[in-house]
Formats: C-alpha cells, structure tokens, sequence
C-alpha cells in the first residue's frame, strides 16, 4: 500500500464522516470514529468506487476493518 | 475472520438465540430479532432467512421473499429484502455488515425491494439512498369514526399538554367530535348506488376472476390470485376480516384493539389492509369496507393506498391524508423495470404484510 492511497482514503473518509483528516490514520476503525456507522460506512464504500472506479463485493467488504485495510484492499484493485 | 453467508437450519438454532440475546441485552427493541425456526409465523410462504456467519456465531441475517409481480400485465420475480439486523447495532465493529447484506441480496436478486421501514431517517432508508434506490412513501389515509374517542387518545397528535388539554376540552364539549363528522361528512361523495358487499372467510373462484379481470389496468402489482390470497389471508384466520364486493373486488380489513401504542394509544382501529378491483370500482370497494368497519365499532379507520385511483377513492370516501413513514424502496434494477412515472397498486398488504397492526 502506498501513503498517497492511505492519504487519498483518509481525506475521502474525513469528508464523508464530517471529522479533520488529521485525526485519522490507517489504525483508525469503527470503534474510534464516533460517526463511523453502517450508512457512513456504506457511504465511504460508495465514494471511493465512484472515485477510483471500482466495485467491491461482500468479500472483499469484510475485510475493510479500518482505513489502513481500506487502503490496501484500494490498492490491489487499482494496481 | 471471514463471513459466510448460510440459509436458516435447525444447525443454527442455537447461534440465531444467542445473537437474539445480545440484542436483548443490549435493549435493542423487542420487534428487532430474527426467526429462530425456518417455519415461523411472522415469515410469509417462500421467505428465506439468510445469516451472517463468522467463526460459528451469528453476526447479522435478512429475510428475502421471491414473489410474482406483475408489470402492466407481464409477470416478473422480485424479491422482498426485509429485517435486515446485524451485530453492528449493538458493536461498531460490525458497521460493515449492513452494507454487506444488502450487496449480498443484490447478488442474489438484482430486481430488490423493501417496504414499511418507518421512515427516511432510519439507516435502512438512508442506505437504500446511498445506494441509488428510488425511496417513495405510500400515502396514508385516516377517517374518524369516534371522534371524541380519537381526539382523547389519539397519542400521535397529542405530543404536547396544550395540544392534549384543548383535545380534551373539545372531546369533553362534544364540540369536537361533532366538528370532525360534519367535516367529513361534507367531504363524502356520495356513491352512485350502494354496492353489495358480504363478509367471506375464503378466497376462491370468484377471486381468480377478479384477478384476471382488474390486473392489466396497473403498472406493478403483486401477484393476488386466490391461491397467493389464501397463503396471505388463510381461511379461518379470524384476524383478516374479508369483504367481497359484488364481482367488482374485494378487501382485507383489520379490527384492532390497540393497547398502550405509541400512535394509537388504546383506540380501536380499523385498516384496510389490501384490496383488489379495477381503478374504476376501487370507490366501491372502498366505500364498502368503510361502512363495514364503522359497523363494526371502530373508532378510527386507517389505509396506505399507492395507486391513484385509490387514493381518489379514499379521498371521495371522506378520508384525510396524513404524513406517512410506510416506505417504498426500489433497487435501482427495479426501478428500471418499472419506468420514471409508473402507478403502483401497492398497499399494507405487500412487503411483510399487517404485522405491525
């Protein structure tokens, strides 16, 4: 995983929950992100396959446990 | 770990109890649990519950019903996506399972719908918009039957002391009551001729009949031939009262003793649960299951009508619209199939049926 797609999901994940970017980082999950639920997570899902044109499928879902798995996962597809 | 996704057996029992139980335990409200017995009541013919599974332990499951649908006359299979729960009610680390399940029923059937709901603001509804379903409410109608009885314990329009004090005084002078029946009164059309209308237990023939006849006029509606109707309304189910108007179509009714309901406090209430005619006789059918359910006692009567002959009907029959949280979500390969302006016959009777009345 590159820091510029960890950087890319962090910027996309603070827009889409309303926090500073600056407080996330790739540790950071639902237990940490107060407005972190099932429709925001749907939400950041949705912006990052509108933004780097991909589809994720349920399997690959699953393992999105926090923006550092995000990030990884993003970058197999986009490789 | 990774989730599987497993059909509703008796091997997992035991693992849908205890995810019941930790909702429990988390005060998650009572209506919020999946069926533990793949025959349950509450699972209409044809549903499958479908669980999430990880490491043994349920996190989540969805019940999806395949049905007949019928667009402008042309059967097609959608499915019904219905209560989907998951662990991340009650665990934030499972925040992804609701978008999960609902990529997994679109997996299994693209041509998805969920119905009810309760509201734009609940996250189901939210999620459906995200992901590019087309949300509608199914317009709700009301007609007062006791007014004072309404006004006393209606608890959806009692929210504030004032509003409860001046309801009282004016179920106390009568004033109200009488204001609410004159209103309605006035905004009675009266019916070209009373229709014949008899109470019947089953459904058969003369249902299939209707069926044939009335299903063409409307863009989309589920399938109601007598079979369908007797596994929704079974014989002998004292619950579903059955109206067959003439050989011009039918309604399912509702008379309810509501008790401590956070809408309908303690009153009883009436709902036309489902009908069935062409859009000219809705009026009839309408008309006919309201002097029925008045006949009966209720104090209120209530309805969600989609199709605009309907709701014309309602209407002309004295009755008032109200603010609705009875929701229609179409997935987007729906909405597709049904086109941007389609007419829905859709009413309480599709989705899960009258559970919550």
């Amino acid at each position: 995983m590159t820091e510029s797609i960890l950087d890319e999901v962090r910027t996309i994940a603070a827009d889409t929950f309303g926090v500073d970017a600056r407080t996330l980082s790739a540790h950071s999950s639902p237990e940490q992100v107060e407005a972190w639920d099932s429709v925001q997570h749907l939400n950041l899902v949705l912006a990052l396959e509108s933004k780097y044109g991909v589809q994720f499928e349920p399997e690959e879902m699953e393992r999105m446990k926090d923006l550092g798995q995000i990030a990884a996962l993003l970058g197999t597809k986009i490789s | 770990m990774a989730l599987e996704s497993r059909l509703l057996s008796a091997e997992w029992q035991r693992a849908v109890r205890e995810f019941n139980g930790r909702l429990n335990a988390a005060g998650i409200a009572a209506g919020l649990r999946l069926p533990v017995e793949p025959h349950d009541p509450v699972l209409l013919p044809g549903s499958q519950v479908h669980l999430v599974i990880e490491g043994g332990a349920v996190r989540g499951g969805f019940i999806l019903r395949p049905q007949s649908f019928f667009f402008s006359g042309v059967e097609r299979r959608v499915t019904h996506y219905r209560l989907p729960l998951s662990e991340g009610l009650i665990d934030r680390r499972y925040a992804v399972l609701g978008p999960w399940m609902l990529r997994r029923a679109l997996q299994i059937d693209p041509l998805l719908y969920a119905l009810g709901m309760g509201g734009y603001d609940r996250p189901l509804p939210r999620m459906l918009a995200a992901m590019g379903w087309r949300l509608s409410s199914i317009p709700f109608y009301f007609r007062i039957v006791h007014g004072g009885s309404v006004l006393r314990g209606l608890r959806a329009v009692r929210q504030n002391p004032w509003r409860a004090a001046l309801f009282n005084l004016a179920a106390w002078t009568g004033l109200g009551g009488t204001g609410l029946a004159a209103w309605q009164r006035f905004r009675t059309r009266r019916p070209l001729s009373e229709v014949a209308a008899k109470p019947v237990d089953d459904f058969n023939v003369w249902a299939d009949e209707i069926w044939e006849t009335s299903h063409r006029a409307y863009e989309l509606t589920a399938l109601r031939d007598a079979h369908t109707l007797r596994q929704l309304y079974p014989p002998g189910a004292a619950r579903f009262l059955k109206l067959r108007v003439n050989s011009a179509g039918w309604a399912v009714m509702l008379d309810t003793s509501m008790r401590d309901d956070p809408y309908f406090g303690d009153l009883r209430v009436g709902t036309i649960v489902d009908s069935m005619a062409k859009p000219e006789n809705a009026a009839a059918v309408i008309h006919a299951a309201r002097r029925y359910l008045e006949q009966r006692g209720v104090d209120l009567i209530i309805s969600n009508q989609a199709h605009p002959a309907w709701a014309a009907a309602l209407k002309g029959d004295g009755f008032f619209e109200g603010p609705s949280n009875f929701l229609l979500g179409a997935s987007k390969a729906f909405s597709e199939a049904l086109g941007p302006k389609a007419e829905l016959h859709l009413n309480r009777g599709d989705g899960d049926g009258p559970v919550n009345l």
